[in-house]
């Protein structure tokens, strides 16, 4: 157990800037995911943190020691590749004893801890089998049961559900959140599905382009992103953007956007009452847009003119794709909604439940 | 379940016809040039052919069958040829073979492993020069080596005299490596003495051998994820431990079958050994193939050496059967 700091850290493949600076610390215990699109640089950050990358500058600790020159073995972590990355040519208890035994452990107590993972993994049965004879759900939890052998300080899972099949990667995200609280140790997790990280991180980082966007909680950042790009990837089906420019006239403060307005609740309005006329992107997630037959009633809607487009209906709720002039925006509304392809409505916007945006900082205003 | 099987066998004895058809035009083309000349073989192998009999072959009126004398000949020792002694020729020829895989696979690997590190200057280069003793012509190598061994011009002995100088040893080296009958290592082959040639030989054939090893453990080395290497120096291997858990145990599969090749290959190997000692000194070095030559060329026994080529055939078919059965008994792991 323990916890993980990455200070001022760089990395460089030549002349290509992977991670341009990462500052962050992951406390003692958490369940950390870093989440980003493909490329972002997650492996990067993971593999050094492994040591399996030379970090070009910076350094990471791993409680109080800076590991920057400390070989992969000696930093008492374990990973859970990608790939798996199990040994062919060994059994499965071979697989998960190899590193005991290259560390001496007692015959015995090998014995034990391998049984004890494979208990706990539901994989006994498979001990004696080779790699090949597994299935992709078995070969997942092997490689996850290598790790726990090891009883590491830090767990390292690079994307480690995403060769699997999606009702098994439900699954196996429910089985590795109870193995956290089983082991009770710091897990680090990347993977690019931010479904996977709201629904096991205790702390999300959000990584874009080798930077580090936000580090909260999944909550904090569903509702509260800091910025355009967070606010794009965090959520499903995404934030609906649109882009306006504020007024403020007697105290009111309204965005104009491209065929329609809307007005800020009195409550809010107090960081935009100097902003006239400052171009802006608004954004608003798909739930806070109702069907009026349907919308709640204690809200400060506003009615927006809208044509559907394509309905798609999920039985528990309906996504209405809507266009206004250019605008196009998703809703996310109530399965009892009438509202068909072609039909025109107002829809309603639950305005406190916006996002604003500065157009050149990308970075929230409020 | 026995009137299933039963069924089960006439269907297959039906779609087993159609492909015997296809294949007679080969049937009849091998049928000409080997089972033809193969039961002729066998045929003389029981006579006393030789070339005078060679105008009218088995019409000949003197040709006599004599059963298994030629066989016996050759297993009692009994033919006049001096120092044949057709147990000694097999066990050095087995010998011969296996020396030389069990120093070329272990060679070929780690060299392909050392020029495997990542991130070495003019890989491609190395891969590039180690491909040319492959293609190079066996009589030309032969040749070379020939040359490089000769007792008083060659490269090898002047090599020795520079190294004696530098320990202080003025005397030039003229060691006679195809002449000399003594065995530097007595004893180290029982029943069959190694001599200086036979050493000889085997630097050349190293020289021959090691690349092509090399060339299929190169490729067996790319074909390992390099993430179980990751793997194995987080679990704590070092990098000898990574090479003999993870290495060795996944060239495996590629390198039995090189080896098998190799170990046929060198059981044969008539070129080399024919062009460089002859089989000498005494029949040192002679090979079952490189005799059998001289019965035919030099001695003109149709008959001794018709027999001696069956012989060879067995053994070669045990050869093949065994080392067969370890190719097909070396599974890939990756298979399914
Ligand atoms: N060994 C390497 N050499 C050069 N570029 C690399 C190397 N490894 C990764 N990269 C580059 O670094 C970027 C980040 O890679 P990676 O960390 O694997 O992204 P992610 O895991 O977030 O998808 C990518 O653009 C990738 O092409
Ligand atoms: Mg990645």
């Amino acid at each position: 157990m323990s916890s993980v700091t990455y200070n001022n850290v760089i990395k460089s493949f030549g002349d290509v800037s992977v991670i341009k600076q990462l500052n962050f610390k992951v406390e003692d215990k958490e369940f950390l995911v870093l989440v980003g699109p493909s490329g972002c640089g997650k492996t990067t950050a993971l593999r050094m943190l492994a040591g399996l990358e030379e970090i070009t500058s910076g350094e990471i600790m791993i409680g109080d020691r800076v590991v920057n020159d400390v070989a992969p073995k000696d930093r008492d972590i374990a990973m859970v590749f990608q790939s798996y990355a199990l040994y062919p040519h060994m059994s499965v208890y071979d697989n998960m004893a190899f590193g005991l035994k290259l560390r001496k452990t007692p015959k015995e107590e090998i014995k034990r801890r391998v049984n004890e993972a494979a208990e706990i993994l539901d994989i006994t049965h498979l001990l004696d089998r080779k790699p090949r004879q597994l299935s992709g759900g078995q070969r997942q939890r092997v490689a996850v049961g290598r790790a726990i052998v090891r009883e590491p300080k830090v767990f390292l899972f690079d994307e480690p559900l995403s060769n699997l099949d999606a009702k098994l990667r439900v699954q196996m995200r429910a089985e590795i959140s109870k193995l956290h609280q089983r082991l009770q140790t710091t897990f680090i997790y990347v993977t690019h599905d931010q479904t996977e990280a709201m629904t096991m991180a205790s702390r999300i980082a959000v990584i874009n382009k080798g930077l580090l966007q936000q580090l909260d909680t999944p909550q904090a950042l569903y509702d509260r992103p800091n910025n355009l790009f967070v606010a794009g990837f965090i959520g499903s089906p995404s934030m609906n953007f649109f882009p306006g420019k504020m007024a403020v006239s007697g105290g009111k403060v309204t965005v104009d956007m491209d065929g329609f307005q809307v007005q800020i609740p009195e409550a809010l309005a107090g960081p935009y009452k100097n902003m006239d006329g400052k171009r802006v992107v608004f954004g608003i997630r798909p739930e806070n847009i109702h069907d009026p037959e349907f919308a709640p009633v204690n809200i400060h809607g506003e009615k927006v003119a809208a044509k559907v487009d394509v309905t798609e209906l999920m039985g528990n709720e309906t996504f209405l794709y809507l266009v206004n002039g250019k605008n196009t925006f998703i809703g996310r509304v109530d399965p009892r909604s009438s509202k068909r392809v072609g039909d025109d409505m107002q829809v309603i916007f639950d305005m406190d439940k916006f996002h604003i945006f500065d157009v050149d900082t990308e970075e929230a205003i409020r | 379940m026995a009137v299933a099987k039963s069924s089960f066998k006439k269907n297959k004895q039906k779609s087993v016809v159609l492909p015997y058809f296809y294949l007679l035009p080969a049937f009849l083309v091998m049928g000409v040039i080997t089972f033809y000349p193969l039961i002729y073989q066998v045929i003389i192998s029981f006579t006393n052919f030789e070339s005078k009999h060679l105008l009218l072959g088995l019409q000949s009126p003197e040709l006599e069958f004599i059963g298994l004398k030629n066989y016996l000949d050759i297993f009692t020792a009994a033919l006049p040829v001096e120092n044949f002694n057709f147990f000694r020729v097999l066990e050095f020829n087995f010998w011969w073979a296996l020396s030389n895989v069990i120093l070329h696979v272990p060679a070929g690997v780690l060299i392909a492993t050392l020029l495997n590190t990542e991130g070495l200057w003019f890989k491609k280069l190395y891969r590039a020069a180690y491909i040319l003793p492959v293609v190079v012509p066996p009589l030309v190598v032969a040749t070379v080596w020939t040359n490089i061994f000769d007792e008083r011009y060659g490269a090898m002995n002047q090599l020795l005299t520079s190294i004696g100088t530098y320990l202080g040893n003025t005397a030039p080296v003229y060691i006679r490596w195809f002449e000399d009958v003594k065995p530097p290592i007595p004893g180290f082959l029982p029943g069959a003495p190694l001599t200086l040639a036979y050493y000889a030989m085997m630097i050349a054939n190293f020289w021959l051998g090691w690349p092509f090893m090399s060339v299929v453990a190169t490729g067996a080395l790319q074909s390992i994820p390099k993430d179980l290497y990751e793997a194995a120096s987080i679990d704590g291997a070092t990098g000898a431990q990574q090479f003999w858990g993870i290495t060795v145990p996944l060239l495996r599969p590629a390198m039995i079958p090189a080896a098998v090749y190799g170990f046929t290959l060198s059981f044969n190997l008539f070129n080399f050994v024919f062009f460089m000692t002859g089989g000498g000194p005494a029949r040192s070095t002679e090979l079952l193939v490189t005799f059998a030559y001289n019965l035919v060329r030099n001695l003109r026994w149709y008959g001794v050496a018709a027999a001696f080529a069956v012989i060879i055939f067995g053994v070669a078919l045990v050869v093949f059967l065994i080392t067969n059965r370890i190719t097909r008994a070396t599974q890939n792991y990756q298979e399914a």
